[in-house]
């Protein structure tokens, strides 16, 4: 492995041989064999029509003139970008506490973050639909003490979802922001504590900024895995919340049409992309204004 | 690593089963307690009767299943599969699947040729059910006889539907059709309004079978359509359950054995098809799962023979819609399904 | 005002952790009851579904998962290192481009890549890869991108200097890898393994296209087990495979200290 850099403080970018990218070959090649062909052909696929051969947009059309589909991708970005936020905003005392603490419990309230994911995503699922079903343990609560006389809707629908997909990814936020916040110097802090900084003052001047890396990740992770789950919407969210995710499930199983099937993955895929792109570059953008 | 160390014994005596010298058969079918009683049944029998090795493949549900046998054109890496009707007309129309002849498997000339029919060439039908309903006896004054029974007011809140992914739910479109003045193709539209009407009176929509018997299970519903052999299964189970065959009718679930196209091991695997049809595997499979049969020159008790489909009066009665055709309307259906229904139980 | 600060941040984390197992109390105390409905305070407890867990039916598939996990984790961490490297260190031209391609296999559904990756074998006739192999592949490309990320992310904050001082000290470029790049990003490492692992061991849309007859992950003898019935074997399976990996967890680091080099980071 080479490991000449592709830009370095002392030189210019163009005149450095790409070096850099040797390392790149290897994942490369593992991506393009098993991710860019398989997923080559299924955009072929996209082209293909139901009946008759040749190669056809029907798919397409039919996808964006179809308002329950349409229907169905706006609640695909909405239920994520939901998920992200709340993912990252819980995510961030606990990486934060992580990233910190010293004392014995580090370990115990680390491996309290991380474990649950080990309990599979289908039993949690049904676990959240016993608590928030109508009949389950919040509302039977709320019943008892009588603050309420009717069941409050908390399963099959949004916050249903967001609260399921919010637990199932919300160690894989923890776990982000931890990265990023165990590269900040906790000597940036004490010293800006020395010199008189609130705590308050510290966390926005120093931690929030320095963090940013973490909190991008996290955002983008939320909103992709939530975008791309399938288990927790399709139980949590009922016959009337159907995401993008759930619907290629259909196509693929029920329907068995793989045509229209693969133009909504595609569609997602896109959406995603886009997403990452604005990602990457809004954190590079940061980062050049932070000096790091 | 360690792991691996524990895990070598356990893949090298499969790898041994798949490689070894005595024939072997891959069968895929279902989990849980089915797999407890097919074995027992059926594959054991097989396997001493011709010396052929079954190793048992639960995995995926008969929609994956059909998935892989697409994806892989033909060679899914399991030689007999459990599916449906629909998927076997399906898969032979794409020439996915082995058309089956009484040549090699004789037993397919004593399937009454009504059912054999809906399955087309390439389904070897060894089991019927039908869409029943199973209502709590605990909560129902009195037996309900009719699928209009769902719409009482009393039973308000207490069904539940099936999504329309799960077939059972276009089933039920069409006996709602059927028993409303409609049809069971062309004229659907009294179906999707009583259905719509079911929705009203419906806690909601579930997907999987087993997540639909947890509500009557737990005493929240009342009532609801169910396969009448996961109902019986029920009734077995100490459940206060029965259920009916209701008087406008029923339409049936008829499980397939299915070879595809590419199968490693055909010979084995239309030895297999051949025995599951045998009179007493059939009668075992009966007895033992309390299904019904496509044989109908099978002996069995009175008392399944009078909750099962078991003669040919009893297959007359049902109501046979044309697969292939259903196929090509399920799309259409599920977007209707999505407005007309879902919408109506909000 | 500081105080109320630290008091207010402890009760958020108490409550985060709360939300955190909520469920899992569930799962767990379902694994207890003698019948299939669920309540909190079962009357009675039993640990029946527990001694069934002792058969092949279930061993098997969990050695599998295991197996295949490790597996997992560490190719991935392997590939994922490299590729972070191009991206966040060397910060190639087009760097940008590069992580979207790297991460690209995030945003599709995973149904949609189990079907590709075995529309690819089957076109290439590589029919023999079902199974470990090719569950490994699938898993990797699956888990590839959240080791990027988290290696990137990492390598965001890396002092560049402390390379370069290395380098004109005269350490070779395994010296550097080993002892400067290494430590420096092994918290970020660590974490992209942990979600390789995890996602792994959890998978079900892909595995389930790829297993091979015979040879199934757990989650997906649980969820063959579930179309059937939702019983509380179920949730004692999913109870006593987290008990055993935190267990694992728990051993390495009573051994070897694992846990306090590995989060160590920049303490």
């Amino acid at each position: 492995m080479a490991v000449i850099t592709c830009s370095t403080p002392t030189k210019p970018l163009r005149a450095v041989p790409a070096g850099g990218l040797l390392p790149l070959i290897a994942p490369s090649i593992v991506l393009a064999l098993f991710f860019a062909i398989p997923m080559g052909m299924m955009i072929g696929i996209s082209f293909q029509s139901q009946s008759a051969g040749g190669l056809t947009f029907a798919s397409y059309s039919r996808f964006f003139g179809n308002d329950l589909v349409l229907a169905g991708l706006v609640r695909t970005v909405i239920m994520s970008g939901l998920v992200a936020v709340c993912v990252t905003v819980l995510a961030y005392p606990l990486a934060y506490y992580l990233a910190r603490a010293t004392s014995r419990w580090r370990t115990v309230i680390f491996a309290l973050a991380i474990a649950p994911e080990l309990a599979g995503v289908v039993l949690r699922t049904y676990g959240w639909l016993i608590i928030l079903e109508d009949r389950g343990f919040i509302n039977s609560a709320l019943m008892w003490t009588g603050l309420i006389s009717e069941p409050l809707p908390l399963s099959k629908n949004l916050f249903g979802v967001v609260v399921g997909l919010t637990h199932v990814i919300l160690p894989f936020g923890v776990l982000s922001l931890l990265t990023s916040l165990q590269s900040i110097n906790p000597n940036l802090e004490r010293s800006a504590q020395i010199l008189g900084a609130s705590r308050l003052a510290v966390i926005r001047h120093i931690i929030l900024p320095l963090s940013v890396p973490g909190i991008v990740s996290s955002l983008l992770i939320g909103f992709t895995m939530a975008a791309s789950a399938y288990a927790t919407p399709a139980l949590l969210g009922g016959a009337g919340f159907k995401v993008m995710a759930t619907m290629v499930y259909e196509q693929v199983l029920f329907y068995l049409d793989w045509p229209f099937a693969a133009v909504m993955a595609n569609v997602l895929l896109v959406l995603m992309l886009a997403a990452g792109f604005v990602g990457s570059r809004l954190e590079s953008r940061l980062h050049q204004k932070l000096h790091i | 690593m360690r792991y691996t160390a524990l895990c070598a014994p356990a893949i090298a005596s499969m790898v041994w089963a798949a490689n070894g010298n005595a024939e072997t058969l891959i069968v895929n079918s279902y989990g849980g307690p089915y797999e407890t009683i097919i074995r027992e049944r059926i594959i054991e029998p097989f396997e001493s009767k011709f010396g052929i090795k079954v190793i048992y493949d639960a995995v995926g549900s008969a929609s994956q299943d059909y998935a892989k046998i697409k994806a892989t054109n033909g060679r899914p890496g399991f030689d007999v599969v459990v599916m449906t009707a629909s998927q076997s007309l399906e898969g032979c129309k794409e020439g996915l699947l082995d058309e089956l002849s009484p040549k090699e498997v004789p037993n397919l000339a004593h399937l009454s040729s009504v059912i054999a029919g809906v399955a087309g060439p390439c389904g070897a039908v060894h089991e019927v059910q039908y869409l029943s309903l199973l209502y709590r006896t605990d909560k129902l004054a009195e037996r309900p006889n009719s699928w209009n029974a769902l719409l009482d007011d009393g039973l308000k809140g207490k069904i539940i539907l099936p999504t329309f992914q799960n077939v059972m739910a276009a089933y039920l479109l069409e006996i709602y059709s059927v028993a409303h003045g409609g049809d069971l193709l062309e004229n659907v539209d009294p179906g999707f309004a009583a259905v719509a009407k079911l929705a009203e009176q419906s806690i909601g929509f579930e997907q999987s079978s087993s997540v639909m018997e947890t509500y009557i299970k737990g005493g929240d519903v009342w009532a609801m359509p169910f396969w009448n052999g996961r109902a019986q299964l029920l009734v077995d189970g100490g459940l206060p359950v029965d259920y009916v065959l209701p008087k406008e009718g029923s339409i049936p679930l008829v499980a397939t054995l299915n070879v595809p196209k590419h199968a490693a091991n055909r010979d084995a695997a239309l030895k297999f098809v051949n025995f599951f049809l045998e009179k007493t595997s059939q009668e075992a499979w009966v007895t033992g799962y309390k299904v019904g049969s496509g044989r109908i020159d099978i002996e069995v008790p009175a008392d399944i023979r009078a909750k099962q489909i078991t003669t040919e009066a009893d297959l007359k009665a049902l109501l046979l819609p044309d697969l292939a055709a259903v196929a090509t309307r399920l799309s259409a259906w599920g977007e209707r399904w999505e407005r007309d229904v879902v919408a109506a139980a909000r | 005002m500081n105080r109320l600060l630290t008091y207010l941040f402890r009760v958020a984390l108490a409550a985060i952790l709360a939300f955190i197992t909520l469920p899992l109390v569930v799962v767990f105390a379902a694994s207890f009851s003698p019948t299939s409905a669920v309540t909190l305070l079962p009357s009675e407890w039993t640990l029946k579904w527990y001694a069934a867990l002792w058969d092949r039916r279930w061993l098997d598939p969990f050695l599998l998962s295991v197996e295949l996990a490790v597996i997992v984790s560490l190719a991935s961490g392997l590939l994922g290192v490299l590729g972070a490297y191009s991206v966040a260190y060397a910060k190639c031209p087009g760097h940008t481009a590069i992580m979207a391609f790297l991460l690209s296999p995030m945003s599709v559904p995973q149904i949609v890549k189990g079907v590709a990756i075995v529309l690819l074998l089957s076109s290439a006739g590589l029919y023999d890869l079902l199974g470990t192999p090719g569950l490994v592949m699938a898993h990797v490309i699956l888990t590839l991108p959240y080791v990027v990320r988290m290696a990137a992310t990492a390598m965001f904050g890396f002092d560049k200097r402390l390379d370069r001082a290395a380098r004109i000290l005269g350490a070779s470029v395994a010296q550097r890898i080993r002892y400067v790049l290494l430590p420096l990003i092994r918290a970020g490492l660590f974490s992209g393994m942990t979600f390789a692992f995890i996602i792994s061991f959890n998978n079900i849309p892909l595995s389930v296209f790829l297993v091979r007859p015979g040879q199934t992950t757990l989650p997906i003898t649980v969820i063959n087990h579930l179309e059937y019935s939702l019983d509380p074997v179920l949730a004692a399976v999913n109870v006593a495979s987290l008990i055993f990996i935190l267990g694992a967890i728990v051993l390495f680091e009573k051994i070897g200290g694992f846990s306090a080099q590995i989060h160590g980071g920049s303490k």
